[in-house]
């Protein structure tokens, strides 16, 4: 075991983390737009959408994410990062979506149908009545879904984008020490991951206390 | 099918609903035949054979990964939730690592560690099967375990007054009843490893990935070659559910 590997490639390993956490960020916003939408229109009445939904659901989910991102990089001819951040994003907001369609479901409905009787419009309900409801119960399952994210940027790497992983194979290629250098990405994921878990707990804690 | 109840309602599908699902399909899949129609599917179906043979990868591996992963899963979910107090940490540690970390970062460890602890270099199918039955198993522990928990504390303590022993009560009242309740998360999960098969060519493994890669790296004809790759991989995982679904007794019974 020779650990000075990591010393050496410390800014490698500083650039690949700075690129992860942008993916991740970036997906994380792209994903959970596309996400509240997609719940957003789940929950109106209409068969059609329903329908239309659950096709988008199920081609998502049958794709690994690996291929959506080589789909869009060499068929829709986008760049990598971009390609890498919608490929995530389209990906993660079929889950996101499902998370926040059991939070919309997990309100009563006589809430909406109070709301309507005062005569707020559909907008109005979703902005004041429902999504700040959803946002708040739907916090932990979230916070599982972002840590997701986080593990799935590793695809990025296989675009050529330098990200942690990246890095990971090309310490490996250069030195040999590719055991030092997974065991210390896998470290820096998972205080990563960490990371991501204690700031939805803080997070939920501020607003459960208000 | 029946429609759920929404926020603003249900709609029960009318007739004209249904039609105009229908034709908006049929419009849609026009309209990709129309953008594919140009394509070199010759280059495809010249590589047919090569291609099959490399499904055939995915679904073994996947198959493999399922077979040593669930085993493994149930005894590190009963390890999880009643073993001595070194084995359980173990446990703990094992499934939370590999679920916070990239599968891709996963299948890399493994196939690092194992020449940097023995010093001898492992093959590459070694190195998949282990990481893949290892991330298997992982996921599966915490469905077996949310499984297990969903059975009443009462069908154990009946079991244990009857007289049977720990063991015949998990193999044969806990495990069945459990693995009912998780059939959805199954479902999800096994999905999921057929999709993390995607990441194995990392390894150099000729997948059904990697041989749309090499074709595509020859012919340079992606569009015809990723719409094979993605058309590939949502049918075979439809047929995994599909499989699942099937052999799960409550659907069985409702049909």
């Amino acid at each position: 075991m020779r650990w000075w590997v990591i010393w050496d490639y410390r800014e490698a390993l500083w650039s690949g983390l700075q690129l992860t956490v942008e993916i991740t960020l970036l997906t994380m916003i792209g994903s959970l737009l596309l996400g509240t939408l997609v719940a957003c229109l789940r929950q109106l009445p209409s068969f059609f959408i329903e329908r239309a939904v659950q096709a988008y659901v199920e081609v998502i989910r049958n794709i690994p994410s690996v291929v959506k991102v080589f789909f869009l990089y060499f068929v829709a001819g986008l760049d990598a990062l971009p390609a890498a951040v919608l490929g995530l994003s389209l990906h993660q907001s079929s889950y996101i979506s499902d998370v926040l369609d059991s939070g919309f479901r997990s309100i009563p409905r006589e809430q909406s149908e109070a709301a309507w009787a005062c005569g707020h419009d559909r907008r109005q309900i979703f902005l004041h009545v429902l999504l700040p409801q959803v946002a708040v119960i739907t916090l932990p399952p979230l916070a599982s879904q972002f840590i997701e994210i986080v593990k799935n940027s590793a695809a990025a790497m296989l675009l050529g984008i330098k990200e942690l992983t990246f890095q990971t194979q090309n310490i490996d290629v250069e030195t040999f020490r590719g055991f030092e250098a997974a065991t210390a990405v896998t470290l820096i994921y998972l205080s990563l991951a960490l990371l991501i878990a204690g700031t939805m707990i803080l997070l939920e804690r501020r607003i459960k206390w208000r | 099918m029946a429609v759920r109840n929404s926020a603003f309602g249900s709609a029960e599908p009318t007739r004209r609903d249904r039609w105009m699902w229908r034709a908006a399909i049929t419009c849609a899949l026009l309209v990709a035949l129309l953008l594919l129609h140009g394509q070199r599917w010759d280059v495809v179906m010249a590589s047919g054979p090569f291609l099959l043979k490399s499904l055939g990868v995915s679904w073994l591996l996947t198959l493999a990964a399922i077979g040593i992963g669930l085993p493994a899963g149930i005894l590190l979910a009963l390890l999880r939730t009643a073993g001595p107090p070194p084995l359980r940490q173990i446990a703990v540690g094992v499934i939370e690592v590999v679920r916070a970390t990239p599968q891709l970062m996963v299948i890399f460890w493994i196939f690092f560690a194992v020449p940097a602890m023995t010093g001898h270099k492992v093959p590459a199918w070694t190195a998949a099967i282990v990481s893949l039955s290892l991330i298997a198993a992982s996921y599966l522990a915490e469905v077996v375990r949310a499984g297990v928990q969903s059975v009443p504390r009462i069908q154990t303590e009946s079991g244990l007054v009857t007289g049977l022993t720990r063991v015949q009560i998990f193999s044969s009242i806990v495990l069945p009843q459990a693995l009912r309740n998780m059939i959805p998360a199954l479902i999800a999960t096994l999905v999921m490893m057929f999709k993390t098969t995607s990441l194995i060519y990392v390894v150099g493994i000729t997948d059904f990935f990697r041989a749309v890669i090499l074709i595509n790296n020859r012919e340079f004809e992606p569009v015809a070659l990723y719409t094979t790759l993605a058309a590939g991989y949502f049918a075979c995982c439809w047929l995994l559910s599909w499989i699942v679904r099937r052999l799960d007794p409550a659907y069985v019974l409702a049909h």
